[in-house]
């Protein structure tokens, strides 16, 4: 794309075409270029060539589990029988999924609107995390196509697995209404545009609310069982606080470092006013992640006093839990606070992203790692490893194509410049 | 304070009703503390009678209809078989499985058998998400394989490791555990297949309520046999197999560790916020929105009459 | 297989020590042996050389509890029956049931039911007798040591013939 522009081509922005007319919806998919021309820089692009790698071998592995059946690409283990599709897949891609209500709660409940610029590409995170959280667990489900049982079929309500599977599924929809603004906005549906706009502070309070609780949740599923997580990452008091309040500080480290990707690899993309904006936005996204981190880390240290589990640590679970708590937690704390203090981008930028790294740690190792640390560790199957790398590229895939065509990044214009 | 505030706030406030609604009678979660139906049945084992001969898994393999096991059941080399360094665990093939344990101050040998304990309050039934789960009246934890949806929440909340799964099936896996032969025998008032087959009557069925007595008068009986302790009496709430031992029950595979309150005590704690927050989220959030932006627009940067709005 | 577990139910109600019915062993009016059949579907029936065992044991009391008219052994039992009196009931089966929890024997309790409220099955009192004492005094153990399988007994426990023919693989990875 990049290359493109030295020519003078400028990507598809706007209503209508600089000469009046409207755009087609081919020439919208292909971005404003010619047939030519779009597959000529999509085959520059040497992310192409890896997510076509990727798929050339985990396509076929995904079929082959639905032909095959869980038990043969997995260890279809009795004693672990959470696996990399949830402990990642869904523990993981949630959190990191937060961005898209507490953007949305900051623009839109706290009118905070000076944060606009970021506020679509948080929403879209978050909508597209839920989405591919719920692609893992189609995959990880013995049988996927009862998915809709909890709904309509046969209802467990005490179960804090149903209200996670209402929660996401009620949010998902709010997250598709929230995006489906820019949607409306790039095909020119003005009316829906119009529709969903009013609805915004309504659908922006559920995602609160849904959000508090499902977040929560997930930490709470853990609860179950007491015995088979490590002392250390289970706290019947605090495991929701945990998991609801780290979800904070992930969401907003993993807008800082998917708009860094982005203004280094799709700056073409980005309109002055969001590349304008970022880097204070950033400084400020790090401000409230490094609040956020730092609540979570108080009540972290709480629940170990509250549970009195100071004597695990001279252990080597206490060691990996340290690691986790020092170099995950406190670390980023420190480079945020500095980044923030000196106003360094860069800085905050190194801090966000080993905070994402910390929450992958910590759902980890709450679901898999230190799950069942009486009885053994389990490595996946290779497989498995195969099937949650495919998943994540489509994901990247995903989220790379609507970038490049929806108005996230750019305020959609009434007419083309020449 | 403008039309449109106001119209937004209730906007706010219905689609937090509609979250409210959205989550049907957030509970019988507070279902308080049940002990277990009165009448309930249960088996009382005692493992100072097993001699690990197999024949309740046999008769368990026969009467469940499970298939062909790896090796006979006469065959007592199991007993040496380690996966992952832990002894045999139940299986979608095995629903009760006999190990073998070497205690400290013990010269022979302790055998226990596990299979489904039948919980007063199990942690499956409270996690499942589609209620496949059910105590009986008689005592048995049985599940509707038909709605499973196969998530295996319940294999991660069992406190015993007890629900597998059947993970090789492509159409139809679904969890796989002992019944307490509901089906073909406790219904009709009769014991199990395992116990009945048991040559030394290692498990007695009755009563859960009678063969508590009869449990502690056994220790009472005889004293320094047992260790002076029922396993199951308390544990997670109350189990309805329940065990003696005459070695310390940690050192013969049991989780001694476990709460004695059931496993859904722990969740309680959280499951009690989701009214709060489904009642004052919104409330709180609205209100927010109203101070945070009270004097100033309430457009939308994006909105393209954002500058028309200016003036409310 | 269902079959063969019921029959084995079906078994255990058929009276074993048929030839006790003499009223005293003290008075050396025993059987010299025992046919006990009560398994015969899964096993060959045993014959129990009750001789060998008078001889080798030190009194009638070890198996017998106190209905022999010999001293009492066992101390919760000495509580109340503390005299010598012979009994009319001796073999296993007067007291053992075979099946003590059928619904009439769960709803109507014998007399001195709060007392006797822990008997094992009948199946039961044999292998805890034999097999404890067996394994005290270092007699046989095995299964097959007592009593010869037969080819249903193979069916049930999928030995001999009925042995799983795939080389033994475990159902974990």
């Amino acid at each position: 794309m990049k290359k493109l522009e030295t020519f003078g081509i400028k990507p598809h922005d706007a209503l209508l075409k600089a000469e009046g007319q409207q755009w087609s919806l081919m020439e919208k998919l292909l971005l404003g270029l010619t047939l030519d021309q779009y597959i000529g820089q999509a085959f520059r692009n040497k992310l192409n060539w890896l997510l076509a790698i990727i798929f050339a071998i985990g396509i076929p592995v995904i079929l082959y589990r639905f032909v095959f059946s869980l038990g043969s690409i997995t260890h279809g283990s009795y004693d672990y029988p959470w696996g990399l599709f949830l402990g990642f897949g869904l523990f993981c891609m949630v959190p990191l999924s937060a961005s898209g209500f507490m953007l949305g709660t900051t623009v839109e409940i706290f009118g905070r609107h000076d944060f606009e610029p970021i506020e679509r590409l948080a929403l879209l995170n978050g909508l597209l995390g839920y989405f591919f959280a719920v692609v893992y667990l189609l995959v990880d489900l013995g049988q996927p196509w009862r998915l809709s049982y909890p709904m309509v079929y046969s209802f467990g309500p005490a179960a804090v697995l149903f209200l996670v599977g209402w929660h996401v599924a009620t949010y998902l929809s709010v997250q598709v209404a929230e995006v489906s603004t820019a949607f409306f906005e790039w095909i020119g549906f003005k009316r829906g545009y119009d529709f969903i706009r009013k609805g915004t502070i309504g659908l922006t309070v559920s995602g609160v609310i849904l959000s508090t609780l499902h977040q929560g949740a997930l930490g709470a599923l853990f609860l179950y069982a007491p015995g088979k997580v490590h002392p250390l990452w289970y706290s019947a008091p605090f495991q929701w606080i945990h998991f609801f309040t780290s979800s904070i500080p992930a969401g907003l480290c993993m807008v800082i470092c998917v708009s860094t990707i982005v203004i280094y690899t799709m700056k073409w993309r980005c309109d002055q006013r969001f590349i304008d904006n970022l880097d204070w936005i950033t400084i400020a996204l790090a401000k409230g992640a490094a609040m956020g981190l730092s609540t979570y880390l108080i009540i972290k240290l709480i629940a170990v006093a509250h549970d009195n589990e100071w004597a695990y640590l001279t252990t080597g679970w206490g060691a990996w839990w340290l690691l986790e708590i020092i170099g995950f937690v406190v670390l980023p704390l420190v480079i945020l606070s500095y980044g923030i203090h000196n106003k360094l981008v860069g800085i905050c930028r190194i801090g966000a992203f080993l905070t994402v790294a910390g929450i992958l740690l910590n759902r980890l190792n709450t679901a898999l790692i230190a799950f069942n640390w009486q009885l053994y560790q389990e490595i996946p199957h290779y497989l498995e490893f195969i099937v949650a790398i495919t998943i994540f590229a489509i994901y990247v895939a995903t989220y790379r194509f609507i970038l490049a065509r929806l108005p996230i990044l750019y305020k959609f214009k009434p007419q083309a410049e020449e | 304070m403008s039309k449109i505030t106001r119209r937004r706030f209730l906007a706010g406030s219905a689609a937090g009703g509609a979250a409210i609604m959205l989550t049907p009678a957030k509970k019988a979660l507070a279902a308080g503390s049940f002990e277990g139906f009165p009448d309930g049945m249960g088996v009382l084992v005692d493992l100072t009678r097993c001699v690990g001969c197999r024949t309740c898994e046999a008769a368990c393999n026969a009467e469940q209809n499970l298939p062909e096991p790896a090796k006979p059941f006469d065959d007592t080399s199991v007993f040496d078989e380690i996966h992952h360094g832990q002894k045999r665990r139940t299986t979608d093939k095995a629903y009760t499985i006999v190990n073998r344990y070497e205690p400290k101050d013990s010269d022979e040998p302790v055998y226990r058998k596990i299979q489904c304990n039948h919980c007063n309050e199990p942690a499956c039934l409270t996690s499942c998400f589609v209620n496949a789960y059910k105590k009986t009246p008689e005592g048995a934890v049985i599940y509707n394989e038909k709605v499973c949806v196969g998530c295996r929440n319940c294999m991660i909340a069992c406190p015993f490791h007890i629900p597998a799964y059947t993970y090789h099936s492509v159409l139809n896996p679904v969890i796989k555990k002992c019944i307490f032969c509901y089906d073909t025998r406790l219904k009709e008032g009769r014991p199990p297949a395992c116990v009945e087959s048991c040559p030394q009557q290692v498990m007695t069925f009755g009563k859960r309520k009678d063969l508590m007595v009869i449990a502690h008068e056994r220790i009472k009986k005889n004293p320094g046999k047992y260790v002076d302790h029922v396993y199951g009496e308390k544990e997670v709430g109350g189990t309805g197999w329940f065990y003696l031992s005459s070695a310390p029950f940690e050192e013969v595979g049991f989780d001694v560790n476990l709460p004695k309150k059931p496993i859904i005590d722990n969740v309680k704690d959280f499951l009690a916020i989701v009214p709060i927050v489904l009642t004052v989220w919104p409330a709180l959030f609205t209100g927010f929105h109203l101070l945070a932006t009270k004097g100033k627009s309430h457009g939308h940067g994006d909105d393209h009459s954002h500058d028309e709005q200016e003036g409310h | 297989m269902v079959n063969a577990s019921k029959q084995l139910i079906a078994g255990l109600g058929v009276l074993m020590l048929f030839a006790v019915l003499s009223a005293s062993c003290y008075a050396m009016d025993y059987p010299d042996e025992v046919e006990i059949d009560s398994l015969a579907n899964l096993y060959e029936p045993v014959v129990f050389d009750h001789a060998m065992h008078v001889d080798a044991t030190e009194s009638c009391a070890e198996c017998h509890h106190h209905t022999t008219g010999t001293e009492v052994i066992n101390e919760y039992c000495a509580k109340c029956h503390t005299g010598t009196v012979e009994m009319d009931a001796v073999s296993c089966q007067d007291c053992h049931s075979a099946d003590p929890v059928s619904p009439e024997n769960l709803h109507h309790p014998k007399p001195g039911y709060s007392y006797h409220n822990d008997q094992p099955n009948l199946k039961a009192a044999y292998h805890l007798n034999c097999l404890g004492c067996h394994q005290e005094v270092g007699g046989p153990t095995g299964c097959e040591d007592c009593h010869v399988k037969t080819e249903a007994g193979d069916k049930f426990y999928r030995s001999g013939e009925f042995a799983p023919k795939e080389p033994a693989h475990s159902s974990e990875h």
